[in-house]
C-alpha cells in the first residue's frame, strides 16, 4: 500500500546541510499493518512519519501510496491526500480547543461532505468504542490526557482512512491509559482493517505492534 | 467554516471584543463625523441660496459674460408667465442691476446698486433677516446697503450719498440716495460693493421699466431642483438661458469639494491608525494561533480554507461591530438632523463667516451612510491579508512546532 524509495531528509541551516535526517529509506507497508518505527530520540521516526504523512517535503526520493508517486504532488493535491485518505494522532492530541469532543470527531467528516445523520452514527459508534460517550459535548481542555488522545484517535479514524499515523500517542499518557488506548487501535485496526503506523519508543507499543521497524541515526537497521 | 469561524470569536474574546470595540467606535464616529461634514456643506449653501442667490437664475444669454445692458430682459412678464405654469416653484422676482460711484461727503466707492420689489425679495433671498439697523422695506430714495460698504462710505442710516452711473440707454444717471438700512450677509464682497433700491424709484432714475438684468427664482425642494430646471429650459426662449445653483456657485461647490477631501484626509488619517491596530492585533492573534493553524493544515484543511477562516472570522465581526454603529450612527445623525445642536450666539460671533444659525447642522443620508460602513468593511478586510500572507508561510509541521 505504501512504499518508499531512496528517502533522502536534510535539514538545513542556512545554505549548508546541517542534519542528514533520513538515509536513502526503503520501506513498504501492507494494507491492514500494525506496525511500530522505533529507536532512540533523533533517530528520525518521527521525520520518517512526517514524510509519510506529507506533512513535511523529503530532500529526494519517492513515496508511493496505491502504486502512485505523491512525494512530489501539489502543496493542494497533499492536503486533498491527507484529508482524504490518513488519519493522523499527535504526541499533544491537537485536538481543537473551540471545538466540542464530537465536533472534533465530526470536523473531518464535515470537511468531507458526510450527512450529519452518518455523522452523528459514526461519532456515537466511536464514542462508544473509546468509551467517551459521555464526554461528547465537553471542549477538549476540559478532559484528561487518556482521554483527549481517544478523541484524536477517535477524529483520525472517523472516516475510515487508508492509514493511521499516530506520533508518540502514548508519550503523554500513563501506563494505564496508554494500555488501553493501545487496545482501542488494535481493535479499530483489526475491526476496519485500517493501516496503523506509530513511531514511538515506548515499549508498550513496540510491544503491541505486529511489526516493528528500527531507526538508528536516520536508517533503517531492522524490520 | 463559517461554524468555526464563530467558535473562534466566541473562543478568543480579547481579539474579538477589540476588534468590536474598535470597528464599532471607529464607524460609528466616521457616520457622525461625515454628518456634520455633508451638513455644514448643504447648510452652507443652503445658506448662500437663501441669503441672494436663489435656486435658479436666467439671463439673456451673454448678460453674465459681457454684462452691460445690451443683455437685459425686456419681457419679464412672459417669462413670469412660464414659472406661474411650472410646478415646485416656490417664488421668483426680477432684480435689474447698475454699477457705479458712491461717494459720501468724505468718501467713495465702486457699488452695485440692485433695483428690487422688496416685498417679493423677502421670498427671495435673506436680505430682510439680515437687517442690522434701519429699516428693510423702503420706498423712494431709500438705500438698504450692505454694512461694510457703509463702512467704507463712513456713512450711518439717515446720512446721504451720491449715486453716479449709467441709464440702461447708457447716458449718465445720478441722484442723491438716503441710507434707511443697512444688512449684513457674512459674504464680504457682498456686504462691502452691495446697495438696494425700491424698484419703482430705481426704473425712474435708470429709465428702466419693464426691464431686468435677471430673474431668480426658489423651489419648493432644493432635490427636484435640476428636475425643475429641466422643465423650464425648453419653455424660453432661445435668446435666453438658465443657470442652476450649481453652476452660478460653482467656486463655491468647488470649496466644499476640497473642504470634503481635506476632512476625508484628516478621517482617513484617523482610519490608518485604527487600521493598523487592528492589522497588529489581528496578526498577533493569528501568530498565537499558529499551531492551531498546523493542525487544521495536518488534518486536511487547505491554505484557501484557512484563508477563509480568518476572512469569515474578520467579516462576521466586522458586520456586527458595522450593524451596531449604522443603527447607533445613523441614528445620532438622524436625531441631530431633525434636533440639531444649537449653541446660542455662534451666529453673532460668527456672522462674519457666513454663518447665519446658532445650529450646528446634520445631514443623515442612507448613500453616505452606506459607503462610509462600504469603507471600514473594506479596511477591516485588508486588515486580514498580511495574516493571511503570514500564516501560508508555514509548512504543516513548521507551524504545529511554532512556538
Amino acid at each position: 500500500m505504501i512504499e518508499l524509495k531512496n528517502i533522502q531528509k536534510y535539514f538545513y541551516k542556512g545554505e549548508e546541510r546541517e542534519v542528514h535526517a533520513l538515509k536513502n529509506i526503503n520501506l513498504k507497508i501492507a494494507q491492514g499493518e500494525f506496525s511500530v518505527l522505533t529507536g532512540s530520540s533523533g533517530c528520525g521516526k518521527t521525520t520518517l512519519l512526517n514524510a509519510i504523512g506529507l506533512l513535511d517535503k523529503v530532500s529526494s526520493g519517492e513515496i508511493y501510496l496505491d502504486a502512485k508517486e505523491i512525494a512530489h504532488l501539489s502543496d493542494e493535491q497533499k492536503t486533498n491526500l491527507r484529508l482524504n485518505k490518513m488519519g493522523f494522532v499527535f504526541q499533544a492530541y491537537n485536538l481543537i480547543p473551540v471545538l466540542s469532543v464530537k465536533e472534533n470527531i465530526a470536523f473531518i467528516m464535515r470537511l468531507q461532505g458526510y450527512k450529519e445523520s452518518d455523522i452523528d452514527e459514526r461519532v456515537n459508534e466511536l464514542a462508544e468504542l473509546l468509551e467517551i460517550k459521555e464526554k461528547l459535548d465537553y471542549l477538549p481542555s476540559l478532559l484528561s490526557g487518556g482521554q483527549q488522545q481517544r478523541v484524536a484517535v477517535a477524529r483520525a479514524v472517523a472516516t475510515k482512512p487508508k492509514i493511521i499515523l499516530a506520533d508518540e500517542p502514548t508519550a503523554n499518557l500513563d501506563h494505564k491509559n496508554s494500555e488501553s488506548l493501545m487496545e482501542m487501535m488494535k481493535q479499530l485496526n483489526e475491526k476496519e482493517n485500517i493501516t496503523i503506523l506509530f513511531a514511538s519508543h515506548d515499549d508498550y507499543v513496540v510491544k503491541m505492534a505486529k511489526r516493528v521497524i528500527h531507526l538508528k541515526d536516520g536508517e533503517i537497521t531492522e524490520q | 467554516m463559517f461554524y468555526l469561524a464563530i467558535k473562534n470569536i466566541l473562543f478568543y474574546k480579547g481579539r474579538s471584543i477589540t476588534t468590536f470595540i474598535l470597528t464599532y467606535f471607529s464607524a460609528t464616529l466616521f457616520i457622525v463625523y461625515v454628518a456634520f461634514m455633508d451638513g455644514s456643506h448643504v447648510s452652507m449653501l443652503h445658506n448662500s441660496l437663501k441669503v441672494y442667490t436663489g435656486s435658479i437664475q436666467i439671463y439673456q444669454k451673454d448678460y453674465r459674460d459681457e454684462g452691460g445692458y445690451d443683455y437685459l430682459i425686456y419681457d419679464n412678464q412672459k417669462i413670469f408667465d412660464i414659472l406661474n405654469n411650472t410646478n415646485g416653484i416656490k417664488s421668483y422676482t426680477s432684480r435689474i442691476e447698475t454699477f457705479g460711484i458712491a461717494s459720501s461727503k468724505t468718501d467713495s466707492s465702486a457699488m452695485m446698486l440692485t433695483g428690487v420689489d422688496f416685498t417679493r425679495e423677502s421670498g427671495i433671498s435673506e436680505l430682510k433677516n439680515a437687517l442690522v439697523s434701519g429699516e428693510y422695506e423702503s420706498s423712494g430714495n431709500c438705500l438698504y446697503m450692505g454694512s461694510d460698504l457703509t463702512k467704507r462710505l463712513n456713512v450711518h442710516v439717515g446720512d446721504e450719498i451720491s449715486f453716479v452711473g449709467n441709464a440702461i440707454d447708457y447716458s449718465f444717471a445720478a441722484d442723491i440716495f438716503k441710507v434707511c438700512g443697512t444688512f449684513k450677509t457674512g459674504m464680504y464682497e457682498f456686504d462691502s460693493s452691495s446697495a438696494f433700491l425700491n424698484r419703482e424709484y430705481f426704473d425712474s432714475v435708470f429709465y428702466s421699466q419693464n426691464t431686468s438684468s435677471y430673474i431668480v427664482l426658489n423651489v419648493n425642494d432644493l432635490n427636484e431642483n435640476d428636475k425643475i430646471a429641466e422643465a423650464i429650459k425648453p419653455k424660453l426662449d432661445s435668446q435666453y438661458r438658465l443657470y442652476t445653483w450649481q453652476e452660478l456657485m460653482s467656486a463655491m461647490v468647488e470649496a466644499m469639494e476640497v473642504d470634503s477631501i481635506f476632512g476625508y484626509i484628516s478621517m482617513g488619517l484617523f482610519f490608518v491608525v485604527i487600521f493598523f491596530v487592528i492589522l497588529i492585533y489581528g496578526f498577533i492573534n493569528a501568530s498565537s494561533r499558529i499551531k492551531e493553524f498546523g493542525v487544521l493544515k495536518s488534518i486536511g484543511l487547505s491554505n484557501s480554507e484557512v484563508d477563509k477562516l480568518l476572512i469569515y472570522e474578520m467579516l462576521i465581526l466586522s458586520l456586527s461591530a458595522i450593524f451596531f454603529a449604522t443603527v447607533s450612527g445613523g441614528y445620532l445623525a438622524y436625531y441631530y438632523e431633525l434636533n440639531p445642536i444649537v449653541i446660542e450666539g455662534m451666529s453673532e460671533l460668527y456672522k462674519d463667516y457666513g454663518i447665519i444659525s446658532d445650529s450646528i447642522p446634520t445631514r443623515f443620508s442612507v448613500f453616505t451612510i452606506t459607503w462610509n460602513i462600504g469603507l471600514i468593511l473594506f479596511l477591516n478586510l485588508l486588515s486580514v491579508i498580511y495574516p493571511i500572507y503570514y500564516i501560508r508561510r508555514f509548512n504543516p509541521i513548521e507551524a504545529m512546532r511554532h512556538v
